[in-house]
């Protein structure tokens, strides 16, 4: 590459401490080994469940965040890509006996036509009009699920025969489960990396930052937008197939619920909208807490554990308002010794 | 007879009112062409019509030949005309230099190529020292010269400058003049709109001025700045003081 100007600002390759954008640092990497090792360890089987979970949403959080926080498409429609993925691979392997190694990237596809189909219908709409138009496009896939029982099996729902075999990747030992959900987490976090690196990411940014402006540099903002609601509502899909075979039921009132919605949404705005380590920070804080408020007061009072982190969120949006991330990288700012 | 861009009986209505209403004007490869006008006469307007951001009414708009009337901005931007923002619009969460290169993408596919075009820019514009800098720190005057990087680093053929001097200190107004005066001779035809009439009536090689969304002058800065119709636009009827 020709370097024309008289600045050349090349530093030398160093690895960050501290998370940055687009590059790997000692921080990623010391908590992808913190990961393997709570899959390694023998701990109680409950608290594998919660380990698990937190994987499987942080990969949740992520794909939601292609979509919310690099491309600014604030969705609560994202349990609707979530059901599809799972009905998608638990129907083949129920009534067509396909196995779901296969079933997830059918699952993924057509969670991210269904994101496609959402961002050119809502093409117009912007804020508030947007986040309300995919709400109400969930609520037409929840709709749709329950209605169509010879399909979905409706309000009854689909279970998957709790036989373990490879095959039909349904397995005895949580600890599989969580190497599964991990190597989701992993993926899902590598491909955010490489988009936040790539002319592709950039674009997003932009289409976020100003619409007018991106145009004006060649940048087709529908074009821009609909890819990103597709890349993010497949990753999203295939997160729900993952989920399907954890839990071997699904039912459209749980899986494309808004509160499910919700929650892809609150996990990366605590943990910092639009970087890669925010939704899994967001994810390792938040995931337990609700397992644990909801274990606390499940029976006593159920819904209170809502409440609890509804409250939490709002505390986090005044005094943190870009995330776990974003106290991070004031750390990464912070110079005692100078 | 093959003017470079051709602005041919153009109008736009905005409901009842006539913004621009049927101007025709040419320019020709390597011209810097000044387009004045009091507030509201309709150049921003014109400018949106020729970038895509608006379709005209009536009236067909010709750049190298061929129609781009009903373009889209993103499409006209890839033909190579490049815009600048009357109040600029930049990337909020991205650095200076990273707004650049989303421009220079559009010449520059890979990362590092955009960036050392972009870094290649801002040095052309003075802003060498403020690579990393997030926008949001910027003063008036720098984002006036980001928004004209960011056109720049397009490669474009044709640069629509909207207001660049808008909020810049004398000496500021100074350097981006004589900047501005070397673009034709890069190989980049300016269209150019500007209140700061000393540094465009100075710089133009051919001057054009709407008032009311009406062509009512055009021709060389000096003989504009005597035409009593433009006079009459800028100061309202002559008045007899004596």
């Amino acid at each position: 590459m020709l370097v024309t100007g008289a600045v050349s600002t090349k530093k030398p390759m160093r690895v960050p401490i501290l998370p940055e954008r687009g590059r790997l640092s000692w921080f990623e990497l010391v908590l992808l080994l913190v990961c393997i090792g709570l899959v390694v360890a023998s701990i109680p089987s409950s608290l594998r469940d919660v380990i698990l979970l937190s994987f499987l949403f942080g990969g949740l959080a992520l794909a939601w965040n292609i979509a919310g926080g690099y491309a600014g498409l604030i969705s609560f429609g994202h349990a609707a890509f979530f059901g599809v993925g799972g009905y998608t691979s638990t129907i083949l392997l129920v009534h067509y006996d396909i196995t779901p190694w296969i079933g997830i990237w059918f699952g993924g596809t057509i969670a991210g036509v269904f994101g496609a189909a959402l961002a050119l219908i809502c093409a117009r709409l912007r804020g508030p009009f947007f986040i309300l138009s995919t709400l109400a496009f969930a609520e037409v896939v929840r709709i749709g699920a329950l209605n169509w029982s010879s399909l979905t099996g409706g309000p009854e729902g689909l279970s998957i025969m709790p036989t373990p075999g490879l095959a039909s990747m349904v397995f005895a030992s949580k600890a599989t489960y969580a190497w599964l959900m991990l190597g989701y987490l992993v993926v899902v976090y590598a491909i955010t990396k490489a988009l936040e690196a790539s002319r592709f990411g950039y674009y997003l940014f932009a289409i976020r930052d100003n619409e007018d402006a991106a145009s004006a540099a060649g940048v087709n903002p529908l074009l821009g937008r609909t890819l990103a609601m597709a890349l993010s509502a497949a990753l999203t899909g295939v997160g729900g197939s993952l989920f399907a075979q954890y839990f071997l039921y699904l039912d459209p009132t749980y899986v494309i619920s808004p509160e499910l919605s919700f929650q892809f949404a609150l996990l990366p705005a605590v943990g910092g909208l639009g970087t890669a380590i925010g939704p899994v920070l967001g994810s390792f804080l938040i995931t337990p807490l609700s397992e644990l408020l909801r274990s606390y007061f499940g029976n006593s009072a159920a819904g209170l554990h809502l409440v609890i982190y509804s409250l939490g969120l709002v505390v986090v949006m005044l005094y943190f308002p870009s995330g776990l991330a974003g106290a991070l990288a004031k750390l990464a700012r912070w110079r005692p010794f100078s | 007879m093959s003017a470079f861009l051709e602005v041919r009986h153009v109008s736009r209505a905005f409901n009842s009112t006539m913004a621009v209403k049927d101007v025709s004007f040419a320019v020709q490869q390597g011209e810097l062409l000044g387009l004045m006008g009091p507030n509201g006469a309709g150049k921003s307007t014109l400018f949106n019509l020729i970038a895509g951001v608006l379709a005209p009414t009536a009236g067909e708009i010709i750049f190298e030949g061929k129609p781009v009337t009903g373009r889209k901005p993103y499409e006209v931007a890839r033909i190579g005309i490049a815009r600048t923002f009357q109040i600029p619009k930049p990337y909020r969460q991205l650095s200076v230099v990273e707004n650049v290169m989303l421009s220079a993408f559009l010449r520059e596919k890979s990362v590092a190529g955009a960036r050392s075009l972009a870094e290649a820019t801002l040095a052309d514009v003075g802003l060498s020292d403020y690579f990393g800098t997030p926008v949001g720190s910027l003063t008036v005057g720098l984002l006036k010269r980001l928004e004209v990087a960011r056109a720049l680093a397009m490669r474009p053929k044709l640069v629509l400058f909207d207001e660049i001097m808008a909020g810049l200190t004398p000496t500021e107004v100074g350097a981006m003049t004589k900047f501005v005066a070397s673009l034709p001779s890069r190989g980049i035809t300016v269209v150019w709109v500007e209140h700061v009439l000393y540094a465009i009536m100075k710089t133009a090689t051919r001057m054009v001025v709407i008032n009311r969304g009406e062509v009512i002058a055009g021709g060389a800065p000096a003989a504009i700045a005597r035409d009593p119709a433009v006079v009459k636009a800028y100061l309202g009827e002559e008045m007899d003081l004596a």
